[in-house]
């Protein structure tokens, strides 16, 4: 992930210009939280990137913002099911070790539309974008499965929601993130593009981790699977007696 | 009402769980079964991981099989020896079983795997018990007795090692009753599922026990099997979910009571029938899952 993120940061700051002076800078931006908690009653959850910036946004400006969410790397595998003597099996697959388990672009305008796309592909902004090199099956049809079918489920979102724009300077977009999201570390980008280049870009941080009682639960299960195990068995004959001791009807 | 699942990862309607759980231990009381067999499928369907469904299910499995044994174990109705060795078989057969889930399981073929074995076995336990308790019908219409003549004398009762069942009334091999605890073993961990739709047509028609001690000695059986399931896969596979366990064995003890109120009134051999046939349909809507095209032809997962 690491390599990743320093792989598409470098070129890229490389052609930022000087910094605007500090006291009115190009772009200023924050999001809702940092915190997205994972409880018993989790159900999704989205944050929203919010900031302003020093010009003003619109195509009248050339000045347009691109928000950029990306989850942790999440090794992901595709199968393609094949028919064997009239049954539908799971038959060549194609392991993709570095993709990201949560990717989310949104913009005023669409990327390739105020960026070269060079610049596009080295900053990786869009889902065409990524590097999604697979180990086993070559076929393009896998990465063509592994797009469709992450945009499907919602970890993956391209344009899905708008960037609004208040007054000209004012900036908001909402990251959404499905039930299925996986713990850690997010990074949020927000990029300002004036005359096919980027000026300014913040990132932010958000962490996603399970608080309360799913996370013990989920903590004891991985790290004393032993203990975890036995409570299961007694807690089900417990449950099992209990029930059967109020709902009798004999 | 959603509840997040945390060893799933997802969230899921508790009600759904809850009627999911009423449904299926309605149908428990009613016909003496575990239900296994027909909850792991409908966890499937609704979307929970197939690992996760399985192990679950086994959990819940030994839930609502507590109560029925503690009451079973009051009327002494309970053969604590024929047990015994029916669990001893059953817990290497489980021990083999999950081994086996593992293996299908880094060969990605878990789902096939899980469903294969809902349609053989389900489609021929549905067959036989729809086969035997439709003649029994018959007999009873047209002679007005519906027990079949007592167990025959067959190769079985010559093999070596016999011990003497004295709940059971029988003096047998242990050989048998072995082989039949190790077959549901393995079924039980790769299914998920108590066995007792299997244990019970097993040791009245194989091993020829008396109908009386069958139900108590077969829940002996699935509880301590399930119970060996659970933590086997706790520990191999990581894919007990506690939280679902539990919301769907809320739902359940309520619905088994019903159904073991209403299954009084019914008939021995209808309620066979009925069970029998509960049991192809699960098999046919099964298999028809594995041949029909499907909708999409790629599957994600993450890598092992």
């Amino acid at each position: 992930m690491l390599a990743l993120l320093l792989g598409w940061a470098l070129p890229a700051a490389a052609q930022a210009p000087a910094p605007a002076p500090a006291s009115t800078p190009a772009l200023t931006a924050d999001i809702s939280t940092d915190r997205v908690e994972i409880t018993t009653g989790f159900t999704g959850a989205s944050v929203l990137v919010f900031g302003a910036t020093e010009n003003l946004i619109g195509p009248e400006s050339g000045e347009d913002v691109v928000v950029l969410a990306w989850g942790p790397p999440l090794p992901t595998v595709v199968r393609r099911k094949v028919n064997v003597l009239g049954f539908w099996v799971n038959g060549p697959s194609a392991t993709f070790p570095e993709v990201p388990g949560f990717y989310a672009i949104a913009a005023t305008r669409p990327v390739w539309e105020v960026l070269p796309e060079e610049t596009r592909r080295t900053t990786r902004l869009g889902l065409d974008a990524l590097p999604l090199r697979a180990v086993g099956g070559q076929a393009p049809a896998f990465r063509a499965a592994l797009l469709e079918l992450k945009q499907q489920d919602g970890r993956w979102q391209e344009y899905a929601a708008p960037v609004n724009v208040a007054g000209g300077r004012l900036f908001s977009a909402r990251v959404s993130f499905p039930d299925t999201v996986q713990t850690g570390d997010y990074r949020i980008e927000v990029l300002l593009v004036r005359d096919r280049r980027i000026v300014a870009r913040q990132a932010l941080f958000l962490r996603v981790e399970r608080v309360g009682t799913a996370a013990s639960i989920a903590h004891v299960a991985r790290t004393l699977p032993l203990v975890y195990g036995i409570s299961c068995i007694l807690l089900a004959a417990l449950a099992g007696w209990f029930g059967s001791v109020i709902f009798r009807r004999s | 009402m959603q509840v997040y699942l945390p060893i799933a990862e997802m969230s899921v309607d508790a009600l759904l769980l809850l009627g999911i759980g009423f449904g299926v231990g309605w149908l428990s009381g009613l016909f003496g079964v575990g239900g296994g067999f027909l909850l792991t499928p409908l966890l499937i369907l609704i979307g929970i991981p197939s690992p996760v469904a399985v192990a679950s299910g086994a959990n819940q499995t030994l839930g609502a099989s507590v109560s029925g044994l503690i009451a079973q174990w009051r009327r002494d109705n309970v053969d604590a020896r024929m047990g015994a060795v029916l669990l001893a078989g059953g817990f290497t057969g489980s021990v083999l079983g999950v081994q086996l889930f593992a293996l299908l399981r880094r060969a990605g073929q878990v789902d096939l795997a899980v469903a294969f074995f809902y349609v053989v076995v389900l489609g021929t336990v549905g067959i036989l018990m729809v086969r035997e308790s439709v003649r029994a019908i018959l007999r009873r219409r047209r002679t007005g007795v519906a027990t079949p003549k007592a167990h025959e004398h067959t190769w079985l009762h010559g093999l070596p090692f016999k011990l003497r069942f004295r709940k059971s009334r029988l003096y047998i091999s242990i050989v048998p009753p072995l082989l039949v605890g190790f077959g549901i073993g393995i079924l039980s961990a790769v299914m998920g599922v108590g066995g007792g739709f299997m244990l019970v047509p097993a040791m009245i028609y194989l091993l020829g026990m008396p109908t009386s001690v069958v139900i108590g000695t077969s829940l002996f059986q699935v509880v301590f099997v399930s119970a060996n399931v659970t933590l086997l896969q706790a520990l191999q596979v990581g894919s007990v979910d506690i939280v679902l366990t539990l919301l769907l064995l809320a739902g359940g003890v309520a619905g088994a009571q019903f159904g073991a109120a209403m299954g009084t009134k019914l008939r021995g051999e209808e309620t066979r029938a009925l069970l029998g046939l509960l049991v192809l349909a699960v098999a046919l809507g099964l298999a028809w899952d594995l041949v029909r095209a499907p909708v999409s032809l790629f599957a994600i997962g993450p890598a092992q």
